[in-house]
């Protein structure tokens, strides 16, 4: 199918005219890159309210004060950005997590462990479908998409999210974001990260499958709709799913394709990474940069392509091109660009 | 006895090298989250006691360590005990350690002054090794040298004749008490 074209294109997108001039600057300091990098992803802590909160809380507080003064340009940028990227994505990624879901829900036990969790993962929220695949934009925008109170199919749902007990933030948080976000988060290549997010503490069952597979899970449970048929925001591009069930299953060999080396690889899911030895945060959970299954956090990741540019566990070259590993480095940069030109919005 | 003077010439050096690292030239975040990895090795270091095999910082600087590594079983190094002096940099784990015997060692692949070649220490190294990995690949090194590229060529072909390899462990190891 067109699955690759499609698929390759949302980098591209993402970082299109904004992060041009920013990418230049980038190569020219990279250090400042990497220090991108962190606030983004304190941007994204604080905004789910992770526990990064009490480590970094100074930082991500602020930052997302700075990111709710600029709510407003934000929020139109964004959603007009995205949503052309969304709509993209949908009409690759959704129809085939529907196919995926539905058509073969028992083919592969895989599946159905998958779907098990994350129905149980998501029971709280009424749409299942909406609480995983939303959330994309809990790493990329989460502090932006916050300030949206005023949507008003949301409010139920922040309701509901705050009667949630709280010692359960994260989830409670993210839930919320997954909310709001789903209008026109649509599915993000990023949304990988959210059953991640989602899952966390759901019990071993589910953090196993998790770890299996985390690219499988974020295919079935990025099923469903991340738009209602219902939401104002939906964009009239958006094709329509049902017409569309009937298409073949392309994409789901990029959800198997990720499952193999997660599974034969010696390094299993690591809880922090393995060359700092800091906690490993969602963009980084769902980053990887070789093949080898060796993973680390984007701090590392950078701090060795400035130099060797080998993967510590492989010795090999880390593929450059993130194209070539398509599904998985893929997503991981583009998460990476988008949280970055979000923080780029926020400053301007 | 000339190698004992040796010695202690490497341990002065070791010594200044080792202090290096800690200045403040780097930035501040580098040594601090190279403090965190160090912090933590020592943590899971002290944690897996693994035998044969220790290392614990200097008093006051978490930049320099001291190893200890017991000869394995069935090697003409059993039953000997090796002090090793571990100095990171800023760089670490990005870059190695600066390895070094303090103990005389007679292997072929250490040289009089302590410097050890091996591979992982030098452009095979990764930033996914640390120091038990290090500590463990020397100890493995002692029974299985690399008599290609020796640094001491008198213990590279002293190896094929393991008794009398044997004799000069021990009498190197208990002369020169470093």
């Amino acid at each position: 199918m067109d699955s690759d074209s499609i698929n390759t294109t949302p980098s591209p997108s993402a970082n299109n005219c904004k992060d041009f001039s920013r990418k230049k600057r980038r190569s020219a300091k990279l250090k400042q890159c990497k220090l991108d990098a962190r606030r983004e992803q304190w941007l994204s802590q604080s905004a789910v309210k992770n526990k990064g909160c009490c480590k970094e809380g100074t930082n991500g507080g602020d930052l997302k004060q700075r990111a709710q003064g600029q709510t407003d340009c934000l929020l139109e940028n964004l959603e007009i950005s995205r949503r052309g990227e969304a709509n993209r994505g949908r009409e690759t990624g959704l129809v085939k997590h529907e196919s995926d879901s539905e058509s073969l829900p028992s083919n592969s036990p895989m599946n159905s462990i998958l779907l098990e969790g994350t129905g149980s993962g998501t029971s709280f929220t009424n749409s299942s479908s909406s609480s995983s695949s939303t959330s994309s934009g809990g790493c990329c925008s989460g502090s932006i998409t916050e300030e949206e109170g005023d949507d008003g199919c949301l409010d139920d749902w922040e309701a509901v999210a705050d009667a949630l007990a709280a010692d359960d933030d994260k989830r409670e948080m993210e839930r919320n974001n997954n909310n709001r976000e789903n209008p026109f988060l649509g599915s993000t290549p990023e949304h990988e990260q959210n059953p991640q997010l989602g899952l966390k503490g759901e019990g071993s069952d589910l953090r196993n499958a998790k770890l299996e597979c985390p690219r499988m899970v974020q295919r079935v449970t990025g099923s469903s709709r991340a738009w209602r048929a219902d939401d104002a925001f939906r964009p009239q591009s958006l094709p329509n799913l049902s017409k569309q069930r009937s298409f073949p299953n392309t994409d789901r060999h990029f959800g198997q394709r990720g499952v193999p080396w997660m599974r034969s690889s010696p390094f299993t899911v690591p809880s922090s990474c393995p060359i700092c030895y800091e906690d490993l945060d969602f963009t980084d959970s769902s980053f990887f940069p070789c093949l080898c299954g060796f993973r680390l956090c984007l701090f590392c990741h950078k701090r060795i392509l400035e130099e060797d540019g080998r993967c510590p566990g492989c010795r090999k070259q880390y593929e450059q091109d993130p194209v070539e590993a398509e599904a998985s480095i893929q997503e991981g940069s583009l998460t990476f660009r988008l949280a970055r030109s979000s923080s780029m919005f926020a400053r301007s | 006895m000339a190698t004992v003077n040796n010695y202690h010439q490497g341990n002065t050096q070791v010594a200044t090298t080792g202090t290096k690292p800690a200045a403040p030239t780097a930035k501040t975040v580098d040594s601090k989250s190279v403090l965190k990895r160090l912090q933590s090795e020592l943590m899971s270091l002290m944690m897996s006691g693994d035998p044969g095999i220790s290392a614990f910082p200097e008093e006051d600087n978490i930049f320099c360590w001291k190893g200890t590594i017991t000869g394995s079983k069935d090697t003409v190094f059993e039953g000997t005990e090796y002090r090793l002096s571990l100095a990171f940099s800023n760089d670490y784990p990005f870059k190695p350690p600066k390895v070094k015997f303090e103990t005389g060692c007679f292997h072929p692949n250490v040289d009089n002054y302590g410097n050890i070649c091996l591979d992982i220490l030098q452009d095979k190294w990764s930033s996914a090794y640390d120091v038990r990995t290090i500590l463990l690949s020397i100890q493995s090194l002692l029974g299985e040298p690399n008599i290609s590229s020796p640094l001491n060529t008198q213990a590279a072909q002293l190896w094929s004749n393991q008794e009398e390899y044997r004799k000069w462990v021990e009498k190197l190891y208990k002369s020169p008490n470093a």
